[in-house]
């Protein structure tokens, strides 16, 4: 080991001190005096065409200082980290929660009934709340191309004739659900102007494209824009995507004033991003030994309004539907859709957790089939030095899965007295 | 209505604030007094990271009326530290690595002091139960009860085989 | 924040109930705030002012009478589950409290609180409806002592006057020899609203269950008591049998208490679970046991 290294060590962390004292400076926390607070009026339609928004009476209440809507944004009206197809403030709804108009006040108070008095005329489109009607011929399209986003793929070998020759087919639909992170820390920041730049202070995990999309909002160039995280209160994927990052930006450049903004749980809950609900059509084929042979596997994955990681999370999925065991021939087909749901977007995993549930319970309904243990059909079909995964890649070096089903294995005897025997 | 002088005594120190009666002792807490070592999580009783100690019991600060605490004692995540000096609390959370993000940590570090200052000798089932109004999502909660069974052990004196 | 026109604290209960006589219905009695506080907070309900019981402390106290146990309406689910007298002569009361919530719930929180709000699911509810509970209803009139079944009016409503205030919480001790328990079904084991409990109280003679006292929560707008399954184990011999027995009867009840409600096939298959987690616990130990 290194002199002075710390691999192999136990360290404290190095925000730890200020955790334990309550010091730590969450966005929330940030003392700006002076600052105005926004509220965003939210869609409680899901798919709607804004025709009309009022904002005359809702700026005369005391205390609000400015109403924005789509019409004020200086540069461009859209974000997104490999999509630019969320609007900051929409003209178009296309799920319940959508932003529409941007509340700027002196107090929390102000700011909410300033929200409530913004009247908005909409024309509602007939919503689409699962992928089969979103991708349905003739269904309203969500966004201008049409609501299937991408298609990724994956095959090797030949999975049909592979299927054919198998002692052993079986076929499952599997549906996952939609899963908030509910990080213990809300969405929070402020935004300050600051020399001939904007400043935000914001809990987030991307600072780097928090600063691409508001710059693009703002028509700014990126050197006058300065994004620093504070101190996040947990994000596990959810805090990727832009929250309040770009309302907290329009409101501080174009007023020139500092600004604040924080998310109750709530708002948390049905405006930011959520793990993809998967609807996984499994089959796999095995040869009397409990040799896999082949898959074939389309996962329909629910974007939701907006792709934020989507496309990235459907190619994971596709790229990992084989699990940790060696499949010879593939036919894998991952398709991102979107719908009038809440976004979906990265969370833990990152479309795996989806497939394992997937993968996994082929596997025992296999070795139910074949009457071997669970624990054995898997052992016959781990990935081992030398495999090569579904795409192709050969591992050379380590592979962790033999080890790592022998500890649980051994754990599992453990804990379960009396598991052993057949299960063996 | 009228704001009135709210007397209490938070962190050991007597005071008096003119505050509103419709806030909520979360408000108080952090907005008039700038104690933000308080969170809000959820403002209906569900994470607990806003528990403080009110009169020696743990206590959701976003379920208290400002009023309800007229006359008592609080003891926020700011007040557990004496001197600058870490509480035994504090330096186990540490040293277990029970601190991840950090954000449910002053209600985990009041909710294990609160048991502590009743019950010196917790069992694990004990511990559970003292913090399972605070919820953490980083964790896996693990570090946190071993943090608390390493301060017991340090509190009494008889720090063993529980270190982290 | 938010806006509230009128705020009293009073220390005595002749002032709280002058305060609520004069104020026509416009105060509202504030306990522990668990319930009150979140829905007022978040603009759920508007209220134009609140009398706050915290100071008056006739409402804190609990007295163990030969004859009755008294308890005050501002004592907290905490105070009620370490109350030793309740712990040894009502386990079921002390369960039904530890059930509830999480530690500062339970710290603050109120067993008048948990009456007056009248949850289909309340906990100490569906407790105290098995103990055959009376309710103290104090105005400035004067007072009237119900049992607790007769002021529940479905889900969130109670028979209580706008000018009264719960003060007293009053149970008659069991026969010596009788057990009771208390059992909660929540989607976790801290922070749940029950989906279902259940609570039990039996009088045991020679291994034959002379006397039953059953009710259930969580199937109905207010927990209630079950008829129908204190007669299946009332002049039953105690064995493993009257506990089938007894959980495919509580699921016919279930079914029939939620009629074409959606949880229904859930709870009927859930019942049966919790029925047999409590009966043999009852049955067999001497845990519960009233001394
Ligand atoms: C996170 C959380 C978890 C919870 N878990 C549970 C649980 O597990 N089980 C459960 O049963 N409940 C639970 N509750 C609900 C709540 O804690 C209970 O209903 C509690 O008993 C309410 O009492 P309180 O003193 O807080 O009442 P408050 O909120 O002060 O008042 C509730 C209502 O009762 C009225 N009221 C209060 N006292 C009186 C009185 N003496 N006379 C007349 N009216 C009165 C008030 O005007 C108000 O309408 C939970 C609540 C929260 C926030
Ligand atoms: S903020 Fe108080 S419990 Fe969550
Ligand atoms: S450390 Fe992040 S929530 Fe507990």
């Amino acid at each position: 080991m290194l002199e002075g290294g710390v691999v192999g060590q136990s360290v404290q962390r190095v925000d730890g001190l200020v955790k334990v004292t309550g010091e730590s400076y969450f966005a929330a926390d940030e003392k700006v005096p002076a600052a105005l607070v926004l509220k965003v009026l939210r869609s409680r339609v899901a798919h709607a065409v804004v025709k009309r928004i009022d904002i005359s009476e809702a700026e005369k209440i005391p205390g609000v200082v400015r109403v924005f809507t789509y019409a004020d944004i200086p540069g461009e009206n859209s974000y997104g980290i490999m999509v630019k197809d969320q609007p900051v403030l929409t003209d178009k709804i296309r799920f319940i929660g959508d932003a529409i108009a941007l509340v700027v006040a002196e107090n929390p108070d102000a700011a909410r009934k300033g929200a409530e008095a913004v009247k908005v005329e909409t024309e509602e489109l007939p919503p689409l709340y699962d992928v089969w009607s979103a991708m349905a011929e003739g269904a309203p399209p969500i966004h201008d191309k049409g609501n299937i986003l991408t298609v990724g793929r994956v095959k090797k070998g030949d999975a049909a004739a592979a299927l054919s020759r198998a002692d052993v087919v079986i076929s499952r639909l599997y549906r996952t659900q939609r899963v908030e992170h509910l990080y213990l820390e809300t969405e929070a920041g402020i935004a300050y102007p600051e020399h001939n730049g904007l400043t935000i202070k914001v809990s987030t995990q991307n600072p780097h494209y928090d600063r691409r999309d508001v710059a693009r909002v703002l028509g700014l160039p990126m050197n006058r824009v300065r994004i620093i995280q504070t101190p996040t209160g947990g994000g596990f994927g959810g805090k990727l995507d832009i929250s309040v990052q770009c309302f907290l930006a329009l409101a501080a450049w174009k007023l020139r004033r500092p600004v604040r903004m924080l998310y109750d749980r709530e708002e948390s809950f049905i405006a930011t991003a959520k793990r993809h609900p998967f609807i996984i059509d499994y089959t796999s084929g095995a040869n009397r030994e409990g040799q896999l042979l082949a898959v074939k596997v389309r996962i329909i994955g629910d974007t939701g309004a907006y792709a934020s990681y989507g496309p990235a999370t459907l190619i994971r999925a596709a790229v990992h539907a084989t699990g940790p065991y060696e499949v010879p021939s593939v036919d894998i087909e991952g398709l991102c859709v979107y719908t009038n749901n809440p976004f979906s977007g990265a969370m833990r995993g990152f479309g795996t957790p989806q497939m394992a549930f997937a993968f996994e319970s082929q596997m025992d309904l296999l070795a139910q089939a074949l009457q071997i243990s669970p624990l054995e059909i898997r052992r016959r079909n781990i990935l081992r030095p030398g495999s090569a995964t579904a795409t192709g890649q050969v591992l050379s070096d380590s592979v962790g899965i033999a080890k790592t089903l022998a500890a649980a294995w051994e754990k599992a005897c453990q804990v379960m007295p009396g598991l052993g025997g057949e299960n063996q | 209505m009228d704001r009135f002088p709210l007397h209490m005594k938070v962190n050991g120190t007597q005071m008096t604030v003119d505050v509103d009666p419709g806030m909520r002792l979360l408000d108080v807490l952090r907005d008039v007094l700038g104690l933000t070592g308080t969170k809000e999580g959820c403002g209906e009783g569900e994470c607990g990271v806003c528990s403080v100690i009110l009169d020696g019991k743990i206590v959701d600060s976003c379920l208290v009326l400002a009023p309800q605490v007229q006359g008592r004692e609080i003891i926020t995540i700011e007040g557990v530290a004496r001197n600058g000096e870490l509480d035994i609390l504090q330096e186990a959370f540490l040293e277990a690595g029970a601190v991840q993000c950090g954000f449910c940590t002053p209600g985990m570090i009041l909710a294990g002091k609160a048991l502590l200052d009743k019950n010196s000798h917790p069992d694990r089932r004990e511990i559970a139960r003292a913090i399972s109004g605070n919820l953490c999502r980083c964790t896996g909660y693990a570090k946190i009860v071993k943090a608390v069974e390493l301060a017991a052990a340090r509190r009494s004196g008889k720090e063993g085989a529980t270190g982290a | 924040m938010f806006e509230l026109d009128a705020y009293y604290q009073p220390e005595s209960l002749a002032v709280a109930l002058e305060l609520l006589a004069k104020s026509d219905g416009k105060l509202r009695p504030l306990a522990g705030g668990t319930d009150l506080v979140p829905a007022l907070a978040k603009r759920k309900i508007h209220c134009p002012g609140l009398i706050d019981l915290s100071a008056v402390s006739e409402l804190r106290a609990i007295i163990a009478r030969e004859h009755e146990i008294q308890i005050g309406s501002m004592s907290t689910f905490a105070q009620i589950e370490e109350f030793l007298v309740i712990r040894n002569r009502f386990p079921l009361l002390s369960e039904a409290a530890a059930s509830v919530g999480s530690p500062q719930i339970r710290n603050t929180g109120t067993i008048g609180g948990n009456i007056a709000n009248a949850s289909p699911a309340a906990d100490m509810v569906t407790a105290l409806i098995a103990l055959e509970a009376e309710v103290r209803l104090d105005s400035s009139e004067g007072f009237r002592t119900v049992p607790l079944q007769n002021i529940l009016e479905g889900a969130g409503k109670t028979h209580i006057r706008p000018q009264e205030i719960i003060t007293n919480i009053l149970i008659r001790p069991l026969a010596p020899g009788s057990r009771s328990g208390y059992i909660k079904l929540g989607r976790r084991r801290a922070l749940a609203i029950a989906r279902l409990n259940l609570a039990v109280i039996l009088a045991v003679h020679e291994n034959k269950i002379s006397l039953a006292r059953v009710a259930l929560g969580a199937v109905g707008p207010n927990p209630c008591r079950s008829s129908a399954l204190e007669t299946t184990l009332e002049g039953q011999q105690i064995s493993s049998t009257l506990v089938d027995t007894f959980a495919s009867e509580a699921e016919k009840e279930v079914v029939r208490m939620l009629g074409s409600r959606p949880s229904v096939s859930y709870k009927q298959e859930a019942v049966k679970g919790i029925a047999r987690e409590l009966l043999p616990r009852l049955f067999s130990s001497t845990e519960g046991v009233v001394a």
